[in-house]
């Protein structure tokens, strides 16, 4: 097996015999390894919440970026190769403000996503003659949380292939499978954005290594009245907190 | 903005109506853009007979002191004021003396004969070819406006009451509408034995 | 011997040595106005039909207002070439909107787009002046004007083409009340602003444009009244005078 892939896995555009991108594929791989990352649409709005990886006690932990900006409407979390989501990130800024520029209204959300997932397939070139831009995949996956007037708020995946889907609550990186099976579990369409942010931080806790706390993981919300808005440590310590009270009522509920 | 005629700016109007005529002007002089002052009348008194004079303002003083002079002749001549028609053809001839070196102005006339009681306005070009009108006359650098104003707000055998009214909105709006033009304005109504003026306010930019 | 001999003649007196420059005109003024005014719930823009270059008379019917979709109505006037090839232009990424968005362009995005349409011509411009109308996001009747390199501002009312300098005013009268008082308040108050009723604003309309045509070469033949309500677009045409 490793033999006859390795004919195909140097091409990053050239399909296997058996119609595979093995580079795509690889990039998917690369995802899974980076840090897990959780995003949970509500009627009120999404919450996005990240873990960091905080390397070293000499490491400052509020240079890990891994939940940004991209307008006031959209917010955007990432697991993967992060540095390969600069390019993303910025492309999905200049496409926001570029269609605010010209449209005088926020672009929506799907717009936005679509948008970035283009530019994830710029590792070959293009159908129209576009120039090649990447030499390979981008090694990071994003969840794009956004609102706008047309379908409230919404929670898009988007994969280094360049597919994109809507979630009502998805999870990514190392811890993806626990957490999404932790979601579905625990998911449902009357949660609150208090109840979000609380889940996020509970699956986060439970998929994550270290123990939580205010400088390993990250909260964001986006809402219709606020638009996104990023959770300093305190607020952060506030919801862990809470959430630990939360934990020691059920146990003394369950004795 | 080298024509003559649109330097100083200003614009004028007249109106007939029932046994009555109007005839109206705005109060601007001005230096291209600026604004020099905002008592230019430009609406002249001869007997019962009334000229507007718009365009180059130095040429508006001279004509009217011109006609001042040219009426009183008539009237030592005559042993009687001019009648509309008479000064109209005055008007006329005046100016085409100038055929190849003329005044730059636009003229109105305005009145009501005092034998046969039959209103009479008409406008001028600026070498004297006479526009002889049954309803109302235009001139000055709001002429465009003016002309839109006048064709959807005029109305035949208006009392002098409407007229006034009409008359007046429509130079108000036309001026609004051009930067040369404003600055206050003056109305005439003229009927067979009474004659009135009035100021109106206006925008002042 | 040379061709271009020194010595002249009879024979080579009347030709010129001078290169015969010539030059091309990329415009020229295809004449006509339009109108648009906002009411309360619907919005109108009004063209009349006649097409000409200098003083022929091309056409009495060439529409040059038009529907272009999602409830909006545009115009440009001028350079009627240019005209159509910015509503072209826009029909076309009006469709490409719909396929990247999924939704309808309000008249608010609509004027920004035609903003930028406009100012990427800036150094060689669309010699037109754009009005576009319909209804906003409230539903509320919305007019908004482009000069030709997009500068753009959303009014109640405003004319454009040959004849605008005629219409503005009595519009700035008829439709905004400048310069009206309120009759009892013996000149003290502004008569107080009110939108107009479709009925009113069409007769106004009409008595705009038979202004226009009575006093300007380039008006006349038909006048095309599209209006956009909430319930669509309607079209109605009138007859103005042809001479």
């Amino acid at each position: 097996m490793f033999l006859t892939r390795s004919e195909y896995d140097r091409g990053v555009s050239t399909f296997s015999p058996e119609g595979r991108l093995f580079q795509v594929e690889y990039s998917l791989e690369a995802i899974k390894l980076g840090s897990t990352a959780i995003g949970i649409c509500t009627s009120e709005g999404i919450v996005l919440g990240v873990e960091k990886r905080v390397s070293s006690p000499m490491l400052e932990s509020s240079s890990i970026e891994k939940i940004v900006e991209v307008d006031r409407h959209i917010g955007c979390a990432m697991s993967g190769l992060t540095a390969d989501a600069r390019s993303m990130i910025d492309h999905a800024r200049v496409s926001s403000l570029t269609h605010d520029l010209y449209y005088d209204e926020p672009v929506g959300v799907e717009s936005l996503t679509q948008s970035v997932c283009d530019l994830a397939l710029r590792f070959g070139e293009g159908a129209s003659g576009e120039k090649r831009l990447m030499s390979r995949p981008f090694g990071v996956a994003l969840l794009i949380a956004g609102f706008d007037d047309q379908k409230g708020p919404q929670l898009y995946h988007a994969e280094p292939s360049g597919t994109f889907y809507r979630y009502d609550a998805k999870a990514i990186g190392s811890g993806s499978e626990g957490a999404q099976q932790e979601l579905q579990n625990e998911y449902h369409s009357s949660l609150t954005l208090k109840d979000a942010e609380l889940l996020t931080l509970k699956i986060l806790k439970q998929v994550m290594e270290e123990k939580l706390d205010s400088k390993n993981a990250q909260l964001a919300t986006v809402t219709k009245e606020k638009g996104f808005q990023i959770y300093n440590d305190e607020a952060t310590s506030e919801l862990i907190k809470s959430l630990a009270d939360q934990d020691v009522d059920e146990e003394s509920e369950q004795i | 903005m080298s024509n003559p005629a649109s330097i100083n700016g200003g614009s004028a109007v007249a109106m007939v109506g029932k046994d009555c005529v109007a005839i109206a002007c705005d109060l601007r002089l001005g230096n291209q853009s600026l604004g020099v002052a905002n008592n230019f009348e430009k609406v002249f008194q001869f007997g019962h007979v009334f000229l507007g004079l718009t365009g180059l303002a130095t040429d508006v003083i001279t004509l009217n002191e011109t006609f001042r002079f040219k009426t009183n002749l008539y009237k030592m001549r005559e042993e009687r004021d001019i009648e509309p028609e008479t000064f109209a053809n005055l008007v006329s001839t005046s100016l085409y003396e100038k055929r190849f070196g003329p005044y730059f102005v636009g003229p109105i006339v305005a009145g009501i004969n005092s034998k046969t009681n039959q209103p009479f306005i008409c406008s001028f070009d600026s070498i004297g070819c006479i526009d002889y009108s049954k309803d109302f006359a235009v001139v000055g650098t709001a002429s465009d406006q003016l002309y839109g104003m006048c064709e959807g707000l005029y109305e035949p055998n208006l009392s002098p009451d409407d007229l006034f009214e009409t008359i007046s909105q429509a130079l108000l709006n036309a001026n609004d509408r051009d930067a040369l033009s404003g600055w206050g304005a003056a109305v005439y109504i003229i009927t067979k034995d009474k004659i009135s003026k009035r100021y109106l306010k206006s925008r002042q930019d | 011997m040379s061709v271009t001999s020194a010595v002249s003649s009879d024979y080579n007196s009347g030709v010129s040595n001078v290169p015969i420059e010539h030059q091309f005109n990329p415009y020229s003024d295809n004449g006509g106005t339009v109108l648009g005014i906002a009411g309360e719930d619907f919005a109108i823009l009004a063209g009349d039909t006649r097409h000409t270059t200098g003083y022929s008379i091309n056409s009495r019917y060439e529409p040059k207002v038009f529907s272009v979709g999602d409830e909006l109505l545009i115009t440009a006037n001028g350079f009627a070439a240019d005209g159509d090839a910015l509503v072209k232009r826009f029909r076309n990424q009006l469709k490409w909107y719909h396929f990247d968005h999924k939704k309808n362009l309000t008249i608010k995005s609509a004027a920004r787009f035609i903003q930028h349409l406009l100012y990427g011509k800036r150094f060689f411009p669309y010699y037109v002046h754009t009005i576009i109308a319909g209804l906003d996001e409230e539903g509320k009747g919305a007019v908004y004007s482009f000069d030709p390199v997009g500068s753009y501002e959303r009014e109640q009312c405003r004319a454009g083409g040959g004849a605008a300098s005629l219409i503005m005013p009595f519009l700035d009268n008829q439709v905004n009340f400048k310069n009206q008082m309120d009759p009892d308040s013996n000149g003290t108050a502004k008569k107080e602003l009110k939108y107009l009723k479709l009925d009113e604003v069409i007769s106004l309309v009409r008595d705009a444009f038979s202004s226009a045509t009575e006093r300007h070469i380039n008006v006349g033949d038909g006048l095309e009244i599209l209006i956009v309500t909430k319930d669509g677009v309607r079209t109605e045409y009138y007859p103005l005078k042809k001479d």
